[in-house]
């Protein structure tokens, strides 16, 4: 139930800061340089949601800029394998004890060389309960972290026991549970497992200001969370060079601001709504870029309650709604219908596991509702308001209402989030709930632990769901000889998982972002654009 | 004004009889909905064409009379029992009476009208069209209780209450019989005009998304929803404006004439 990593803003009037002069980002030889020598390039502008933090370990909303500001350990290539960028190999034999080597020559933008050492105290920082890192769970996984953050009391470590520096490039990584998608989870998206270089510490409210990172751009202002931050390509950079040479990020307050201005050519990049898609279509059509994602839409329920209880009244409910049809109206195409738990773009998703029950037949719908004994009552479908949800969850309830002949299915918005988890997490539901899970990393470990395991962040999204089975089933996957071997295993979580079908799938998700005329061509890591990655018009 | 009267009465059977009306052209059925049809222009059978859901826009519109107008009247009718009691007490009670009243009208008058429906309608939770007429009511009746205040002053000295004192009678039937009719008048006048002010209200409030909400049917939801679409799908926010534009204009002429027939300076 994580928010989207793009999710739009619900706020009224932006804050579009005075613009500060696009100074051009080359230094100041080259101005005396010959004429020959090409201008420098205009910096690419970024419309993102107003930034909080800039501590990759202790941020909610900065992902954009901290992705640009660092770089990860692992990535993905074309092919959704695993290849390196800041670690030469991530390796081990029995997925528990995983060693971590760095590749040499890399440097943070301060020009301190990138050492293991870097990595363990950075995580170790995280991982500290009293230093109240928002992202430190991103750790949870690794020996000791029950001593620096216990549920419960006082911690009685300061640091991971799990975490080894062998030498200045190698350092070993204890898990608690064996996980053969480790690599994954050293991904972009989360943003943790990043390096700090171990000036930060001195000062982290000075670091934020100015901050370090070991990534494709460094920051070239100094950041206010109001104020655009310039960022130029990092000269030493040791991964593959970036196409632009610099990024300015602009924070809005609202993207339909950001919309705008991407129509006048202010701004070059700007993600947007789903629902806003159709009229992207329109106002963008060479320059609208619908980027896979790892997140997923779905439907929940308080499986408790006896009205919900039987299985055939949500599959019915499933099979009642045409997400073809909703998927073309609401979202313009751009979504893409659920099949599975998992979102097509995750690595080995069993597209089609979800079988009869996620396609849809309002007859065969019909019979198995009456089939249960149908159903009594009003049937309220709750979602958040203001978030544009409200076209979509008004199809829905019509679709169940029509299709089922049930009188009364009403979309029933919560005033704001907060309203929204108070009744969800209280049970106080009469009907499916909105649910969605955003993974940050490309693994359907992510997805499916953390929503149908008691344990998971996201578990309130499918009614507080869970089952010893998939439990150990999910432990199977996580522990299995190879990644294929591992996608097998999940396959079968999801199998076991769907015979007990707690939520109902919708949509695997797709990002949307418009561009200016001067983008030519995006790429995407896990939905959002790759910055090293954008190419110009020429 | 007998073109502002037809309209309204017009309006004023959509409301009383929706089903025939919105039957009309063969799809009277606001809640038939296939999103196959999604946001098409006028089709046979379906004369505006479709909303962004599928549904008719014709038999939305229809429908949706119905709940605006209930409001309408409704939240007025509440405001006028409001005013004309707390403006009755406040004209003939003592000091100390309609100094109290005259307060209590002051604190209402100065709260901000469109925050205060916020924030009682986010705490009330159930928002249909009988909690959000109570609420513009609630909010809407200052003005009216203090033209009433000041209507009341003007005849409490006249010779013919006088005389009823006199004569002994009893101050509800004095205010039954002599003071309310020949000081509700204006009030009235003004009650007709904010109706159409009510309506208004209402479909503001719907549109921010604190109103009605689904599953009712009016006007204020089908202008939020066309308004979403407004540029890819413009004829979904027609049908419902004009509506909701002609209801308010034919009331607000309809007040506006009331208030100059009886206004003793207009009489010829």
């Amino acid at each position: 139930m994580r928010k989207p990593r793009n999710r739009l803003g619900a706020g009224l009037g932006a804050v579009v800061v005075g613009v500060i002069a696009l100074a051009g980002c080359s230094s100041a030889d080259e101005e005396e340089a010959t004429p020959t020598t090409e201008a420098a390039q205009e910096p690419v502008r970024f419309a993102v949601e107003t930034p909080d933090h800039l501590i990759p370990g202790n941020h909610f909303a900065s992902y954009n800029i901290v992705e640009a500001l660092w770089a990860p350990l692992v990535q993905l290539d074309e092919n959704g394998d695993v290849s390196f960028l800041a670690a030469e190999s991530v390796e081990s034999d029995d997925a528990v004890t995983w060693t971590v080597t760095l590749r040499d020559g890399w440097t943070f933008h301060n020009g301190d060389p990138v050492t293991a050492q870097d990595y363990v105290d950075t995580w170790n920082y995280a991982a500290y309960a009293p230093n109240a890192w928002v992202n430190a769970g991103q750790l949870a996984n690794i020996v000791g972290y029950d001593e620096t953050s216990p549920l419960e009391g006082e911690p009685t470590a300061e640091t991971l026991s799990g975490l080894t520096v062998v030498d200045d490039l190698t350092f070993t990584v204890e898990l608690e549970n064996p996980d053969r998608q480790y690599p994954l989870q050293l991904t972009i998206g989360q943003t943790a497992l990043y390096p700090l270089p171990s000036e930060a510490f001195d000062d982290l409210e000075a670091f934020e200001a100015d901050p370090i990172g070991n990534g494709p751009f460094k920051a070239s202002s100094s950041w206010t969370p109001d104020a655009p931050l310039e960022t130029v390509a990092y000269e030493d950079y040791a991964g593959p060079e970036p196409t632009v040479d610099a990024i300015t990020f602009v924070p809005y307050i609202d993207t339909t601001v950001a919309y705008t201005d991407a129509l006048a050519g202010e701004v070059d990049i700007v993600g947007i709504a789903a629902a806003q898609a159709q009229q992207a279509r329109t106002d963008f059509p060479d320059h609208l870029y619908e980027l896979d994602a790892p997140g997923v839409d779905f439907l929940g329920f308080n499986i408790e309650d006896p009205r919900f209880s039987d299985i055939r009244v949500r599959q019915a409910i499933s099979m009642a709604i045409d997400r073809e049809a909703i998927n073309d109206a609401v979202f313009g195409g751009s979504q893409i219908p659920a099949t599975s738990l998992t979102s097509p773009s995750m690595p080995g998703d069993p597209a089609g596991i979800c079988g009869e029950y996620c396609e849809f037949d309002p007859e065969a719908a019909k019979a198995l509702l009456d089939e249960a004994g149908g159903f009594e009552g009003t049937m309220e479908i709750l979602f958040v308001a203001n978030w544009g949800q409200e076209d979509l969850f008004e199809a829905i309830a019509n679709q169940i209402r029509q299709n089922l002949g049930i009188e009364d299915v009403v979309p029933t918005p919560a005033a704001d989030w907060a309203a929204f988890t108070d009744q969800v997490m209280s049970g106080d539901v009469n009907g499916p709930f909105r649910a969605r899970w955003g993974a940050l990393y490309p693994s359907q470990q992510n997805t499916l632990q953390a929503v149908y395991t008691a344990e998971g962040e996201g578990n309130f999204g499918a009614g507080g769901y869970s089952e010893p089975e998939v439990d150990a089933l999910i432990a199977e996957a996580n522990a299995a000889e190879t990644a294929e071997a591992s996608y097998e295993g999940y396959t079968a979580v999801q199998e076991r998982i769907l015979e007990d079908f707690p939520t109902i799938p919708l949509f695997g998700n797709r990002y949307l972002y418009v561009t200016s005329e001067r983008i030519a061509g995006l790429h995407t890591v896990s939905g959002a654009p790759d910055l090293t990655q954008i190419q110009l018009a020429s | 004004m007998w073109i502002a009267t037809s309209v309204l009465a017009v309006l004023l059977l959509f409301a009383l009889f929706p089903a025939f009306f919105a039957g009309l052209f063969g799809n009277g059925d606001p809640r038939a909905c296939d999103l196959a049809h999604s946001a098409e222009g006028p089709a046979p059978g379906h004369p505006f064409g479709y909303d962004l859901q599928g549904c008719d826009i014709w038999a939305n519109s229809v429908y949706g009379a119905q709940s605006s107008i209930t409001v309408g009247f409704l939240a007025t009718a509440i405001a006028l029992g409001i005013a004309l009691t707390l403006g009755t007490l406040s004209g003939l009670g003592g000091r100390v009476v309609d100094w109290i009243v005259q307060r209590v009208t002051e604190v209402f008058l100065g709260f901000p009208f469109l925050l205060a429906a916020i924030v009682v309608l986010n705490t009330l939770g159930a928002r249909n069209v009988w909690t959000v007429s109570l609420v513009l009511g609630v909010f809407g009746w200052p003005t009216m209780a203090r033209l009433m205040r000041a209507s009341v002053r003007s005849v409490r000295h006249s010779e013919y209450v006088l005389a009823a004192r006199t004569m002994g009678l009893r101050l509800p039937r004095i205010i039954k019989r002599y003071v309310l009719p020949n000081a509700i008048q204006p009030v009235f006048v003004l009650a007709t005009i904010s109706i159409g002010m009510v309506i208004v209200a209402e479909s503001t409030l719907t549109y921010l998304g604190i109103g009605l909400s689904s599953p009712a049917i009016s006007w204020g939801l089908q202008i939020a929803a066309g308004s979403r679409i407004f540029q890819t799908a413009p004829h979904v926010l027609v049908l419902p404006s004009v509506m909701l534009a002609l209801t308010v204009l034919s009331v607000v002429a309809i007040g506006e004439e009331l208030r100059s027939a009886f206004d003793p300076r207009e009489r010829r």
